[in-house]
């Protein structure tokens, strides 16, 4: 019972260091856009209190009881998918519950965040909130393309699904050795993040942030919750494919930081695409580039 | 699951009174957080519409002070009212102002706010936003520049500090007041009538 | 064009405002054919305006149609006068769809009504149940008086035409004072260089 004990502890450190990190980075994130526009931001523990005031409002309004699970199902997909990613591919620390279940699994829980979504919002009754869910579930077809099939290769070419493994066995970073399938894959990671070009979903001016558009109040906490957890647990999971993973905190908070850099860089710089276009350029240009690398990858020795 | 939750808040939440000066260190907590973090309804009523891009924008900046935009009145605290107001504008603050979740704050931009303005004696704009919706803080000026709106967000922040700006509390206790203000302007029918069958019946889609 | 219109129409001389504006008035059951005419033969294809003027002491509406050249180069007025009580004329939607709107919004201020115009619903004013408000026998101060009641001022109002000129007299008072230094500066300066030529003369004379 040692063990139950010392995985319970360590899912919770994983918790609340992906709640602490990825709030951080998305005051990180506000600063460094506001830097491109030629001003300063807000504060970096921002998100803190922006997440909090909305955690003390008084009032929230609901509309039955499938609008209040939708969250707390985005929630629930959050939470499952990091546990199941481990932080560091030498150590037992931070692994949670890694060792049960692999990249399927991973894959997998990711789609349950979009599914509560979709539910909660249509419980709502708003016509903006069905559009912006809409909108995210087409993007999400497209935009898993490419992942998938450089998330194949990579299985294939370590024969084993286990991401501990996959990122122990990478001399030189997957992103150097196979760099057809990281240029796919981070098109779709960019698309993942929802940054710009891909962000049509949730975009403020388009749809009125879609999906959020009826949630106020504990619902939007909870909803930024889950966004940060989520955001981390992605950037560890795109570290440990092709980056090498980590081997200590330091080492894994710089690399995710790299990445989280380049993509909001990205989505700094262009503008928004249309639903159709998004699709349109995600099946083909990240896909196939994602195919030949991965042609290459198997058949190239 | 009823749709409830309400009810059990104001239970647990039931003994603030009117005057919110706070009167406990989490109070005082919840309105540090409270000011640190001002979400505003981009939503432009009238010839006030044309400073609120300057100051959220690079030049004035007004995110340093933690304020941004937001898409829906649901998840909005401060609605600004800036400028006169028509009944046909009026019409929509109010329904606006009643989908936002408490704590709500008003600030009320320009002079056509306070007495009138330049449309004092005009047959379509009304005159005193305070007797229609309550009013936190009002900012002078014809447009006040994004100088003045951002003291009047330093002035708005403090008295949330303060626990003064409780003018949602104002709203629900006075509420056969202001209704009876609303109707004298705009008849018994104070919401917009929506003709979509997906507005009658609630529930969705 | 212009003979040709008076003649036919036996109206008034066409005044000729600007090189590129005219303007006639002919009777209410004349002004189509008028505007036919102009539009299939002169080529004024685009109509830029349906003003009213409330003319209540005569007791009739001057409704004008502002017809434009294609080139933008000429503009011809149209008016024509139709009673205060039951003010009513045929629509022009059938030659000029944007004339819907422009109806639309004279109907609302004025009370006009255009048969024919199939959209005549409210454009800028919502649930206006009282007189069409552009109408001059609507008094606007005394309805906004009735229905809404003003904030009185505060206890240390100054009226503002009196300390203008109170404000204006201290200015002007300050800057004789401010000339009147200056010229006594100068009277100084010179007295005090006249003793010292007085002195050089000395000095040469000596």
């Amino acid at each position: 019972m040692v063990e139950y004990e010392m995985i319970v502890i360590d899912l919770f450190l994983m918790l609340v260091s992906a709640y602490v990190v990825g709030f951080l980075y998305y005051g990180l994130y506000r600063n460094i856009t506001a830097r491109f526009q030629r001003r300063i931001g807000p504060p970096v523990t921002q998100s803190f209190y922006d997440s909090i005031k909305f955690w003390v409002k008084e009032e929230t309004l609901s509309h039955g009881w499938m609008f209040y699970l939708g969250p707390v199902i985005m929630m629930a997909g959050a939470l499952m998918t990091l546990f199941f990613i481990p932080f560091f591919y030498q150590s037992d620390a931070f692994s949670g519950l890694s060792r049960y279940g692999n990249l399927f699994v991973v894959l997998y829980l990711m789609m349950l965040g979009p599914l509560g979504n979709a539910m909660g919002v249509g419980a709502g009754g708003s016509p903006f909130g069905a559009m912006g869910v809409t909108r995210g579930l087409t993007r999400l077809f497209a935009m898993e393309l490419p992942f998938y099939i450089a998330v194949i290769a990579l299985m294939s070419i370590n024969h084993s699904a286990d991401i501990a493994t996959i990122a122990a066995h990478q001399e030189s970073y997957n992103a150097f050795s196979y760099p057809l399938l990281f240029i796919g894959a981070l098109f779709s990671f960019i698309a993942m993040m929802g940054q710009s070009p891909f962000d049509v979903p949730g975009a403020p001016v388009e749809v009125y942030s879609g999906p959020a558009s009826e949630f106020s109040g504990k619902f939007l906490a909870l909803l930024m919750s889950q966004s940060a957890i989520f955001s981390f647990a992605k950037l560890v999971l795109m570290v440990n494919l092709f980056l090498g993973g980590a081997s200590g905190f330091a080492e894994l908070l710089l690399k995710t930081f790299a990445l989280f850099v380049f993509v909001i860089a990205f989505g700094a710089l262009y503008g928004r695409f249309k639903t159709p276009q998004s699709v349109d350029f995600l099946v083909k240009v990240p896909t196939g580039i994602a195919v030949v690398g991965l042609l290459l990858a198997i058949y190239g020795g | 699951m009823e749709e409830g939750f309400l009810i059990q808040q104001r239970q647990m939440e039931s003994d603030l009174s009117s005057d919110t000066s706070h009167k406990s260190s989490v109070d005082f907590l919840m309105n540090w957080f409270r000011k640190r973090s001002i979400f505003v309804l981009a939503y432009g009523t009238g010839c006030g519409a044309i400073e609120m891009p300057p100051t959220f924008t690079s030049r004035y900046d007004a995110e340093r002070l933690g304020i941004r935009g937001a898409a829906t009145p649901r998840q909005a605290d401060v609605i600004i009212v800036s400028g006169y107001c028509s009944y046909k504008t009026l019409r929509r603050i109010i329904r606006t102002y009643e989908q936002m979740a408490n704590p709500k704050y008003v600030l009320a931009l320009g002079s056509c706010t306070v007495n009138g303005g330049m449309y004092w004696d005009s047959y379509n704009t009304i005159k005193k936003l305070e007797d229609y919706i309550p009013v936190d803080m009002y900012v002078s000026g014809c447009m006040p520049r994004p100088e003045s709106i951002l003291e009047g967000f330093l002035a708005l922040q403090k008295e949330i500090a303060e626990g003064k700006a409780s003018s949602w509390q104002r709203y629900e206790e006075n509420y056969e007041f202001y209704r009876k203000n609303q109707e004298k302007v705009l008849g018994r029918n104070v919401a917009p009538a929506y003709d979509a069958d997906w507005y009658l019946y609630d529930g969705g889609l | 064009m212009n003979t040709l219109i008076r003649n036919r129409f036996g109206t008034d001389e066409i005044e000729v405002k600007r090189d590129d504006l005219s303007k006639v008035t002919v009777v209410k059951y004349r002004v189509f054919e008028l505007i036919h005419l102009l539009v299939e033969q002169y080529g004024y294809t685009t109509l830029n305006a349906i003003t009213c003027a409330d003319w209540i002491e005569e007791g009739h509406f001057a409704i004008t149609y502002m017809l434009t050249t294609r080139a933008r180069r000429h503009t011809f007025m149209v008016q024509t006068m139709i009673g205060r009580e039951e003010a009513k004329i045929d629509s022009l939607t059938m030659l000029f769809p944007q004339a819907e709107i422009m109806e639309r919004d004279l109907h609302e201020m004025y009370g006009i009504d255009f048969p024919g115009n199939g959209n005549l619903v409210e454009l800028s004013l919502e649930n206006w149940v009282h007189t069409p408000p552009l109408r001059r026998e609507f008094d606007t101060l005394a309805f906004v008086n009735e229905l809404h009641d003003f904030r009185e001022g505060r206890d240390d109002n100054l009226d503002v035409k009196a300390e203008m000129k109170r404000l204006r007299a201290l200015k002007k008072a300050a800057k004789e004072a401010a000339a009147k230094k200056e010229a006594l500066k100068t009277e100084e300066k010179e007295e005090a260089s006249q003793p010292s030529a007085a002195q050089k003369e000395s000095g040469h004379g000596k």
